[in-house]
């Protein structure tokens, strides 16, 4: 009988160490991108359609400015009939500056917005990139072209439906 | 349905079958289940203490791992309350996304197992068994400082001291042989089950808690040099 387990026990010893190796897996969010998402909004709340063409820049670190790109094909460098778009979200820096230019047939105007928000480090896995989810905090802006700008969803994580930011042009635009 | 989660549906539902089968043959078998046989044999036994080499041999070999002893009492060599204790440690850097995750903490698990061999009083056991666990810990999670992709901003990425909590449950299916003496040899097969945890703040949830292993592991197991005192 002592033989019998000693032989189990033999047995098991690869089996276990099959078990034990095998069942690792990498599990990521399908989603990694961590984004903002504003609409274009009437005063009756319905989202809207931007008749100007619009692009959006941003003030990076050394002081130059880039037109910020969404990751699909929506982009923000003279878009067209905008109604909800993302744009990125900085990973911890505290207020992020965003000029909006709004470029009809004869205007060129733009907006700046001042993107207050409180950064958490979000992790899932070793496995995973490091990522950031945010809190917005508040959102101040010039009124050249829009009228009000407001929070509906402070969370901004890795859920790309969510519409975080109403915005409410001036009436014409 | 994933692959993944079939497979673990699947090995739930075994398991628990494998429970049921053994203990719900009937009202009768249940009784005799959970008595012990009147023999000459005394009820208490004596104690044994072990050490597990396979988490010991995980820490020493990879970057994470457990130093593990138990404390099991015979009773009529049939029934073996035990408690086990160790220290679970990883200190993981991984070379792709350049995370560092480190923890280290005690942890506790407290159960029974039941000799199913009809010698009950043989040198040899097959064990069936339960175990309830529960730690405490803390976290650390790092990256090196890079660049935001778009405004280039230098970038820290840290979770300090994130205290946890995990509670699971395992079923243990082992065996145990005697060399000579009072040194026996075993091996033990457990399948794990998260039944509740906790993280203070938003960063996430763990990787590798302390006893239990990574989030979602669902198999382990240990290699046991036992001695009877």
């Amino acid at each position: 009988m002592s033989m019998v387990v000693v032989g189990l026990i033999s047995y098991l010893l690869p089996l276990t160490s099959y078990l034990l190796t095998s069942c690792t897996s990498i599990e990521c969010s399908i989603n990694s991108l961590v984004r903002t998402r504003y609409q274009f909004t009437n005063s009756a709340g319905d989202s809207i359609s931007l008749q100007d063409t619009l692009t959006v820049v941003t003030t990076r670190k050394d002081g130059t400015q880039t037109v910020i790109f969404s990751s699909d094909s929506i982009i923000y460098n003279k878009g067209v009939g905008t109604c909800k778009f993302h744009l990125p979200i900085s990973h911890s820096h505290p207020e992020d500056e965003l000029v909006f230019h709004f470029i009809g047939d004869s205007i060129h105007l733009t907006d700046t917005l001042w993107v207050e928000k409180e950064d958490y480090p979000h992790f899932e896995s070793v496995d995973c990139n490091a990522s950031y989810f945010h809190k917005l905090t508040s959102i101040r802006h010039t009124h050249n072209c829009l009228d009000s700008v407001v929070i509906v969803n402070p969370s901004v994580t890795n859920d790309d439906q969510v519409v975080h930011v109403n915005i409410y042009p001036k009436i014409g635009n | 349905m994933t692959i993944k989660s079939y497979m673990s549906t699947f090995i739930r539902r075994s398991a628990i079958s494998l429970l049921l089968l053994v203990v719900a043959t009937g009202a009768h078998a249940q009784l005799k289940f959970f008595t012990v046989e009147k023999d000459s044999i005394p009820l208490f036994r004596g104690f044994a203490v072990s050490f597990d080499l396979v988490g010991a041999g995980l820490l020493a070999l990879s970057d994470y791992g457990q130093y593990e002893a138990a404390l099991r009492v015979n009773l009529h060599d049939e029934w073996f309350p035990i408690v086990e204790a160790g220290l679970g440690k990883a200190n993981y850097d991984d070379e792709v996304t350049l995370l560092h995750y480190k923890t280290s903490a005690p942890y506790f698990k407290i159960g029974i197992d039941k000799n199913m061999l009809k010698d009950k009083h043989g040198p040899n056991r097959l064990y069936l068994g339960l175990r309830y666990g529960f730690t405490s810990y803390k976290i650390d999670i790092s990256r090196p400082v890079y660049q935001d992709p778009v405004w280039q901003w230098d970038t820290n990425y840290t979770v300090n001291d994130a205290a946890c909590k995990y509670h699971w449950a395992e079923i243990v299916l082992g065996v145990d042989a005697k060399i000579f003496g009072s040194l026996h040899l075993g091996w033990s097969v457990r399948y794990k089950q998260r039944l509740s945890h906790s993280e203070d703040g938003e960063w996430g949830k763990p990787w590798y808690v302390p006893g239990f292993g990574t989030y979602d592991t669902k198999l382990g197991g240990t290699f046991n040099v036992i001695i009877d005192i």
